[in-house]
Order: structure tokens, then sequence, then C-alpha cells
């Protein structure tokens, strides 16, 4: 009797000790958890925040005036566009019959 | 046998500890035992909800969970307006390190004049001092790399719009606690703003969370909104016209795009206009979106909407001619001209040279209840079905009020109000064979279903004359645009100002379509006051037009439908033998 009673207390001993361990453990991955979570949200703050410069870095504004200045862009006019259409469908009725001096053509 | 514990066999060591003292040590340590277990079975047992709660208190913290707000989108998923993170700076002044050097570093990463920094920390009673509002992450983490007592970081955020000024009337903006206050931001801010949720941990000495407890509210953030805007015809439009306000020296000026199959505003633009992100100096000027909220009276552009009724009531067929001359036309004591006299002209050759005097002759013979009622179906007098704080719904009398005299003038857009926003979306009559549109704000696909209010054969009629208009003996031959067949109304009138008409102070303005065969797009211009001495719609507003009709059909991928000259210069020539 007095020796189950030993072995129950010594199994007792050890299963709180076990509780205390994975308690501990269970913190701890839980705290990595929240530190991840943490990193998580500043990642994506971090990815909006560059999407937005990216995006002010490219609004039409400054594109035309880089396009402009830097570049010696202008802006394309009906005129000199040369416009194709796929397969059936009708030629551009926009073009003059008298533009065989245009680049490709595509049929 | 004494009585006494014998701890050794040698007589020569043994004590002369007595039984008594020993059976003391043992009753005191029970004593202690028990009193320990006692006190183990109070804490754990009897007052356990107390010391629970007090490890709560002293471990357990509460989280806000912040909702990120919705971003604001364009037509093609462009970012009109997104929150990202902008700390906020304070202090506990107190607890404030007087390091001078590394303050005055402080003062320079939060631009501001040490004796500003001094002046603000100076106040040691006060626990909480902002030192400033949203600042940049970078200036966030150099001030955190500076490691100074007794100043903290507050988590916030900060709306950044990356169009600045061309679409700031349209997006409005927020103010620092992340709420709309004007704008779209301002009208969906229920949708934009989420709801804020929360938790509660268990934190460790250290600050780290170790436990969640009992149940989380998550955040919901805030829906991204996608608007019918397309930002890059938004920048054009609004490009042009800040260009021609600035050449003709105007007051201000609006322009409005509007795709009439989809019923959606592609632009929306205003100028004076402002930055969001510096709204320091701001005027009410700068902030009113003219489009919306500014009425006035539509003048020529009317004339139109009562063809298309003499055309319905079947009085006249566009050929028919009206006999305009002297140039003038009396009803009762007033007198209506022209500008000067046409003579016989067509009831086509009325919208082409904008006769006042044909335009009247035609609305006397029409009941006062049909005018009401088809400048009521076409959205004059009533409030433009877009959700947007502070749009207008103009001024349209009630029929029975109506003197002849006001019928008359009524009749070529005196009398009544409306704001530019109305007027391109009730041309979207002509544009859709005679249907009104719904408009929207948001994007939206396909074919919009409209209301049926003229029949389609004669808001095509109607739309040949205002093809006629913008061509070679019309009002606005400016308003051609290479490439493209567009039709219009010019229409110029007099600014009121208190209960009369103001002298030399003038709106230009155009409103049309194009491409005139299958309408695709409205676009209404407006300049207020212009002052270089051209004040004519075609002269100040039609240029706008036909620039923004250029661009917007040429961004909308949609073919020339008139032939144009190419200049596509050869690259390969054929080889010669």
């Amino acid at each position: 009797m007095t020796r189950i009673n030993l072995m129950l207390l010594l199994a007792v001993l050890a299963s709180a000790l076990y509780l205390v361990n994975v308690q501990y453990q269970s913190r701890q991955l839980f705290s990595a958890l929240d530190q991840a979570h943490a990193q998580a949200r500043r990642l994506e703050a971090e990815s909006e925040r560059l999407q937005v410069e990216q995006r002010a870095q490219a609004t039409p504004s400054r594109v035309q005036s880089l396009a402009r200045a830097k570049l010696q862009m202008r802006t394309a006019t009906p005129a000199i566009t040369h416009y194709v259409s796929y397969g059936n469908a009708a030629p551009a009725a926009a073009l003059a019959p008298n533009d065989t001096g245009s680049g490709a053509r595509v049929p | 046998m004494s009585r006494s514990i014998a701890y050794t066999s040698s007589p020569l060591l043994a004590s002369r500890t007595p039984l008594w003292r020993s059976k003391f040590i043992v009753a005191a340590i029970a004593l202690g035992s028990v009193g320990l277990i006692a006190r183990a079975a109070y804490i754990q047992v009897v007052a356990n909800d107390f010391f629970l709660k007090q490890g709560q208190v002293r471990f357990g913290r509460t989280l806000a969970m912040p909702a990120n707000r919705g971003r604001i989108l364009d037509r093609n998923g462009l970012i009109l307006a997104s929150s990202i993170a902008a700390p906020s700076i304070w202090a506990i002044p107190e607890d404030v390190e007087r390091d001078p050097a590394r303050l005055r570093q402080l003062a320079k990463l939060l631009e501001m004049p040490m004796t500003e920094l001094d002046k603000r920390l100076a106040d040691e009673d006060k626990t909480f001092v902002w030192l400033k509002r949203q600042v940049d992450d970078s200036v966030a983490k150099q001030i955190t790399a500076l490691q100074l007592k007794g100043i903290y970081q507050r988590k916030e955020y900060k709306r950044q719009y990356p169009e600045g000024e061309a679409s700031a009337h349209v997006v409005g903006f927020t103010n620092v606690e992340d709420k709309g206050q004007e704008g779209i931001e301002l009208a969906f801010n229920k949708d934009l703003a989420g709801r804020a949720g929360s938790r509660r941990v268990i934190k460790n000495r250290l600050g780290q969370v170790v436990e969640a407890v009992g149940e989380q509210i998550e955040p919901v953030d805030g829906r991204d909104l996608q608007l019918s805007i397309d930002s890059k015809i938004q920048f054009f439009a609004y490009q042009k016209l800040r260009d021609a306000v600035l050449l003709h020296k105007a007051k201000a000026g609006s322009v409005v795009v509007l795709d009439v199959v989809s019923g959606e505003v592609l632009a929306l633009a205003n100028y004076p206009s402002y930055s969001p992100a510096k709204r320091r100096n701001l005027s009410g000027a700068q902030l009113r979106n003219r489009a919306l909220t500014d009425t006035f009276e539509p003048g020529s552009t009317m004339k139109p909407f009562v063809i298309a009724l003499a055309l319905e009531k079947g009085l006249v067929k566009p050929t028919t001619p009206i006999q305009t001359a002297p140039g003038r036309i009396s009803i009762g004591r007033s007198t209506i001209s022209d500008s000067h006299p046409h003579g016989v002209l067509t009831v086509s050759e009325v919208i082409q040279k904008s006769s006042n005097v044909g335009t009247v002759k035609l609305a006397m013979q029409m009941q006062p209840r049909e005018m009401w009622s088809m400048y009521n179906q076409v959205g004059f007098g009533q409030k433009p079905s877009v959700p947007f704080p502070g749009a207008v719904s103009g001024r349209l009398r009630a029929y029975k009020t109506w003197r002849p005299i006001e019928q008359a003038t009524m009749s070529y857009g005196y009398g009544l109000s409306s704001s530019l926003f109305q007027l391109a979306h009730a041309y979207s009559v002509f544009g859709r064979d005679g249907e009104l549109v719904p408009v929207t704000m948001l994007k939206s696909s396909g074919r919009a279903a409209g209301v049926q209010v003229i029949d389609a054969r004669h808001a095509r009629a109607v739309r040949n004359m205002l093809h006629m208009a913008t061509g070679p003996g019309g009002t606005a031959p400016k308003a051609q645009t290479m490439g493209y067949s567009v039709g219009g109304k010019t229409g110029t009138a007099h600014k009121q100002e208190g209960r009369g008409y103001a002298d030399k102070k003038y709106r230009g303005f155009f409103v049309g379509l194009a491409p005139i065969e299958q309408p695709r797009i409205v676009v209404a211009v407006m300049i207020d006051e212009p002052g270089d001495g051209k004040y004519f719609g075609g002269e100040v507003a039609a240029p706008v037009f036909s620039e923004t009709v250029q661009q917007t059909l040429k961004m909308l991928g949609i073919q020339p439908d008139v032939s144009v000259i190419p200049q596509i210069v050869a690259q390969a020539e054929e080889e010669s033998f």
C-alpha cells in the first residue's frame, strides 16, 4: 500500500513539474508568435508605405514632366498613330488611303 | 536515565538537552507548516478571486487592435489615398533627460527651433505633451535611436494622397484622428473606417506578451473603395483646366467627364485646388468642389432641351425654317434679342448659331408644365445621385409660378440654376439616344440602365445640331479635336451678384459629347470670370473641352472616327534598283 502511494506521489510530482515546464514553453511560444505577428504588421505597414511612395513617384504629372523634359517626348496625336485591328475587324476608318509611306502594316 | 536525548554513547560528550526542547521545536515547525497550509488555502481557495484580480491588474493588459482605414483606388486600382504608419512623438517633461547635445538633435529631427522645444518641455508639472504629431517613419526611427529618456512615441496613421491636388476635390481628406472631412473620405467614412478590435493579454516583466486571456475581438479593416475616376484622365482634365484658367486670368474653373455608357464619373476637377498634404493655409475658394456645389444660370446650354421638346411634341422638324429677323422679340413689356440678327434659320441652325429669338419662338408654343417636366426629368432642380457632401440641387421653380417672360428666359437658360455636374448629367440624354443615365462615383461595369426621356430619333437629331454648333458657322469651332467628331453647346452667362447681374463678370462654359455618332463621353467645362477680355464659352471653355476629349478618348482606346491626314514618318524606304 505504502509503495503504491509513494509511486503515485512521485507520479504526481513528476506531472506537476512537467505541467510547469509545458506552461513555460507555451508562454515562450506564444511570445514568439506575438512578436512574429507584430513583425508581420510592421512589414505590412512598410509595404503599404512603399506602395504609396512608388505611386507618388509615378503620378501622371511627374511622368509627364520627366517624359517632356528628360526624354524629349511628345504627346501622340491621331495623326501620328497607326491604328491596327485584329483579324476580320474592319480596317481603321481613320487612316487615309495614301499612307503607304508608313511603317509595317499588320494584316 | 535522565529525561534527555543521548546524541552519543560517550559519557564525556553527553549533552544535557531536556526533552521538552526538542518537542517544542517539533511543535513550532508543525505550527509553522499549519500556518503555511492555512495561508495557501486562503490564497488558493478562500480569497482566490481577489488574488486573481490583483494578478490581472499587475500583468494583464488590454491591447487595442486598430483597424486599417481602407484605401481609395481609382478605376485601374491605382492608389488615390492610403494610410501609412506615422508615429506621434510625445514627452513627459519631468522625466526628460536634459542633455543639450541630444536635445538639439531631437529639435532638428522634429524640424522645430530649439527655443520652441525648450518651451514645450519647460512646464515640468505637465505629465503629457505632444512634441509633434505624425512624423515620418524614418524620423521616428532616428528619434528612437537617440534613446532620450522621457520621450515616447504613439503609433498613429497618416493619410497619404499621391495624386495631390489633381484629385483633391474628389478624394477629400481626413483629419489627424483619421476621420473623413471632405469628399469621398467624408461621404464613405463609415465604409472606409472599419472597426477597431481589442484583446486581453498577460505581459511578463519584460513587457512581452506571454498569454492571451479571454476572447479576442478581431479588428475589421475598412473596405477599399474603388472609384470610377481614372487618375490619368483626371490629371489631364485638371491640367488643361488649370492652364486655361491661368491663361484667361480667370477666377476659377471646373471640368466634369462622364462616361455615358456606364454612367461613371471619369474625372471631376476644379481649379483652384489644394494639396491635401499641405492644408495649413487653406482658403474656402480652394476647398470648394465647384462642379457640384456652385450653381449658375446655364444660359444657352439649355436650348437643346427646348428644341428636343419641340421635336418630341411634333411642333417642328430639324429642317423647319423659323424667322428670327429682326433679331428681337417682345414678350410683354420686355424684349429679347440675339447678339446679331440672323434672318430665317432652320431649327438646326437655331442651335448652331445659338439664337435666343428662335428658341423663344418655339418655347412660347409650349405649356409651362411641359417645359418644366422636361427640365425636371433630365435632373434640373434635383440633387444629383452622387453621395457627395455639399452637392446642390440648383433651382427650378414650380411651373405654376412662371410668367410668360420667365418661360421665355428659361428657354435660353436664365431664371433657373444648375451645377456643372447636373448640366453634364443632363447632356447624357443626347449621348444615350434619349436615355438619362444614372451617374455613379464608384466603379461599375457594363452598360447602366437608363430612363428614356425623349425619343431616340430626336436625341440623334439634336446631336447632329450640336455637331453643327462645333462646325464651321457654329458658335464653338474651337471645340473640334483631331481625329474625333464632337458636338456640344456653348454657354456664356452674366454672373449674378446680389439682386442683379454683375457688369462685365461672366462665366463661359461648354458642354459636349464625343464621338458624335456613338457618344462615349460627356465633357462639361466652366470657366469663372475670365479676366483677359475673352469670355465667350466658345473662346475660353471650348479649347479645354477639345483637349480633354482628345486625351480621354485616346486613353479609353477609342478609334478616331474622323479621317486625319497621317503624319507618320516613313520608317523604311523601298530599296531602289
